[in-house]
């Protein structure tokens, strides 16, 4: 769901700098990321197909699966959040711990954006000496800031607040997201989203009313 | 392990600090006794705040017997008893709480006590187990930066820990972090922060602890400053002026011309405190050293001849036990009591023991253990409880600025220490008209703008800037939350796209 319209000059001043770069310039992990999400993606929701994702990250299920795709969506949030790219590694440790601390918990379609949006909010907090707040990320995520505010709690205590990740195991997850690439003989895809993304000033990630206008949590 | 807060009945309200409530409850399956701190859920723009996390993320690392346990993390479900947490909101509508171990007392508010006296065995023991703790904290990479009396907790087994890490940070060991200099409540500042130094390291920490070894022996704060350039004024009145030859490298630190002195004063750190004993005198001389980088560590204080002389440390659980007065504990007084005489009996045994041998430095948490009556002994079950005046600090909050009421100014009315130097030596007056620009004029100290690196800390005017020279922090189990520095960057004011 997109909402153009008159918001479009408000996002010029931060838009200058990133419409600059090359998209190579974006990260590699970023593009291996989603390539890697997406392929869990794919695969857990066939195998939801019969049961749901269980209970464990209800908090984060949408009612259908955004418009926005997955890498479209790890762009915007680099592009509008200017994290390093280490959150999305460190965002991606999060959700794998979570999976595994809750192993009937699928990482699918309904709810893979808001816990990219809400990990690498989480992963930037802790690791960036400079960063947004909850509701920009809100905005950038399309969701409200309430609802990024009570996921991150529920993140939060799904880790148990153990977010601390050490450089051990940050460099063996770099590993694994490289050797996925390499294994599945994925090309590295130009990306071609760079543009597309520019034109968007709103998105929504929730799905569940059709209401109208967008509503802005913060006035 | 994520139990909801409904195990824990709401016993007691502690006391209210600037950024939260800590209350007392106890556990309703063990019985055992715990302090529930609210982490301030108040900016939804910030949601979970930062501060909370960084302390959280801290405290999960720390496992010392000399630094308080955090438990677990809870929620409460708000007013609606018996709701299970739903997903839809309820739980970030009540509350949060950090479960602490109860501790009975904080050492501010034990000496603070009509009558009290520290005995030397039990400084030395007092110091050794907050140099211990502190050594740990260090070597985990840790800075505290808020050591003071109030955030020393002491149980009446005579443990003692440090907590509130509300202001504590990871450091990397080559110092060249840029870190923000408002840290540390006044009084146990470090010359490097009050001249405005955003590089520094464990020093930070035992130059605060100088200020309470020599506050422990004083029986008063020996540098109650009202503001930063009174604070450097009384630290250079007794430990001298700084100049490049002891300290190497000061003229460089960024505001030193702003308080460089205009007439030099030699150290007499020794003359002031003559009348301590000489090994305790040696220690706080290392302590108390201007130059960070020949400041003594935690390490090599442990080792020094101070601890090792007689009269020895004293075994912890030696000590007097000191009154509290939580209403529900002197209820359970009578059944306690029987408990009490059994352990009693016990502990004495093992205290003949204990005493038999040196006192081993930094022992670990297993030798400690096994010199408790049981495998699991009720935290509190088996102390005598009768009615009196708790002792915690955070029940008259006290911050720098109500030393004058800790403190009167003339006469002792609350008995406290009879020292023959008390009332002497660094009196507040006279002070403020020395060379040093009154408070307020000094820029780097006016705003918050003025602060290195303009980062996530200093902007929002909810941190530091505005908070003035002195930080309360308030209570011992620390404060998370808002107040402690907003996230909202200058990034968000510039590009603040919805606005």
């Amino acid at each position: 769901m997109l909402t153009g319209g008159g918001e479009t000059q408000h996002h010029q001043p931060r838009l200058s700098e990133p419409t600059h770069l090359e998209p190579s310039t974006t990260p590699r992990v970023l593009t291996i990321l989603s390539y890697v999400l997406e392929k869990l993606v794919s695969r857990n929701d066939q195998l939801s197909l019969g049961g749901g994702a269980g209970k464990s990250l209800s908090a984060f299920h949408g009612v259908r699966p955004p418009a926005i795709s997955l890498d479209k969506y790890v762009e915007r949030i680099y592009k509008y959040t200017s994290c390093s790219p280490s959150c999305f590694v460190v965002g991606f440790v999060y959700i794998d711990r979570v999976v595994h601390k809750y192993p009937d918990s699928l990482v699918v379609s309904l709810n893979v954006h808001r816990l990219l949006v809400t990990s690498v909010m989480l992963a930037s907090k802790i690791l960036d000496d400079v960063h947004y707040n909850n509701a920009f990320y809100a905005r950038v995520g399309g969701v409200s800031n309430a609802e990024l505010n009570k996921l991150e709690l529920e993140l939060l205590f799904l880790l148990d607040f153990r977010v601390s990740v050490s450089s051990r195991v940050f460099e063996s997850y770099c590993q694994h997201l490289e050797k996925e690439m390499l294994c599945n003989g994925a090309i590295e895809k130009p990306l071609t989203i760079t543009n597309t993304i520019d034109d968007v000033t709103e998105i929504s990630v929730e799905d569940t009313q059709t209401s109208s206008p967008p509503q802005l949590v913060d006035s | 392990m994520n139990c909801n807060y409904r195990h824990y009945s709401e016993a007691c309200f502690l006391f209210h600090d600037l950024t939260g409530q800590v209350y007392m409850a106890k556990e309703i399956e063990t019985g055992e006794i715990v302090a529930l701190k609210k982490i301030r859920m108040d900016n939804e723009r910030e949601g979970f705040p930062i501060t909370a996390i960084r302390e959280i993320k801290i405290l999960k690392k720390l496992h010392h017997e000399n630094v308080i346990k955090l438990k677990e993390i809870v929620t409460s479900t708000g007013p609606e008893k018996g709701e299970q947490a739903a997903p839809d909101g309820n739980k970030y509508k009540g509350g949060i709480y950090m479960v602490f171990e109860y501790m009975d007392h904080d050492l501010t508010g034990l000496a603070d006590r009509p009558g009290m006296r520290f005995s030397v065995p039990q400084i030395k023991c007092y110091m050794r187990q907050l140099l211990t703790g502190l050594h740990y904290c260090h070597v985990n990479q840790v800075l505290h930066r808020d050591i003071k009396g109030s955030n020393l907790l002491i149980d009446n087994e005579g443990n003692l820990k440090l907590a509130d890490f509300g202001l504590a940070r990871s450091f990397s060991s080559d110092h060249n972090a840029n870190l923000t200099n408002r840290v540390i409540t006044l009084w146990y500042r470090p010359p490097e922060l009050l001249l405005g130094t955003t590089k520094y390291g464990p020093a930070v920490d035992m130059w605060s602890v100088g200020c309470i070894f020599a506050e422990l022996l004083n029986g008063k704060p020996i540098f109650p400053g009202k503001d930063e350039p009174e604070q450097l004024n009384k630290i250079f009145d007794i430990c001298g002026t700084p100049s490049e030859e002891i300290w190497p490298g000061v003229s460089k630190i960024p505001w030193y011309n702003n308080f460089k002195p205009s007439r030099l004063v030699k150290r007499r750190l020794r003359e002031q405190f003559r009348h301590f004993d000489r090994h305790a005198l040696d220690l706080l001389d290392r302590m108390l050293t201007l130059d960070p980088s020949q400041r003594i560590s935690a390490k090599d204080a442990l080792d020094a001849e101070y601890f090792w002389t007689d009269p020895l440390p004293c075994d912890p659980k030696s000590l007097p036990t000191y009154e509290s007065s939580h209403e529900f504990q002197t209820k359970k007084k009578r059944q306690q009591q029987r408990q009490h005489d059994e352990n009693a009996k016990r502990q004495k045994l093992q205290h003949q023991q204990q005493h038999s041998r040196l006192p081993p430095i930094q022992q670990s948490g297993h030798g400690h253990a096994q010199m408790r009556p049981g495998p699991n002994p009720p935290l509190h079950g088996s102390q005598p409880q009768a009615a009196g005046v708790p002792s915690h600090h955070y029940s008259k909050p006290r911050g720098p600025s109500a030393g004058p009421g800790r403190y009167p100014p003339s006469g002792n009315p609350s008995g406290g220490y009879n020292h023959p130097n008390r009332g002497g030596g660094s009196g507040g007056g006279g002070y403020g008209s020395g060379p040093y620009p009154p408070q307020g004029r000094a820029p780097p100290y006016s705003s918050s703008g003025a602060m290195p690196g303009g980062g996530p800390r200093g902007g929002g005017g909810s941190g530091y800037g505005s908070a003035g020279p002195n930080y309360p922090h308030g209570g011992p189990y620390g404060a998370s939350g808002a107040g402690r520095g907003s996230n909202m960057g200058n990034r968000n004011q510039q590009y603040n796209w919805q606005q």
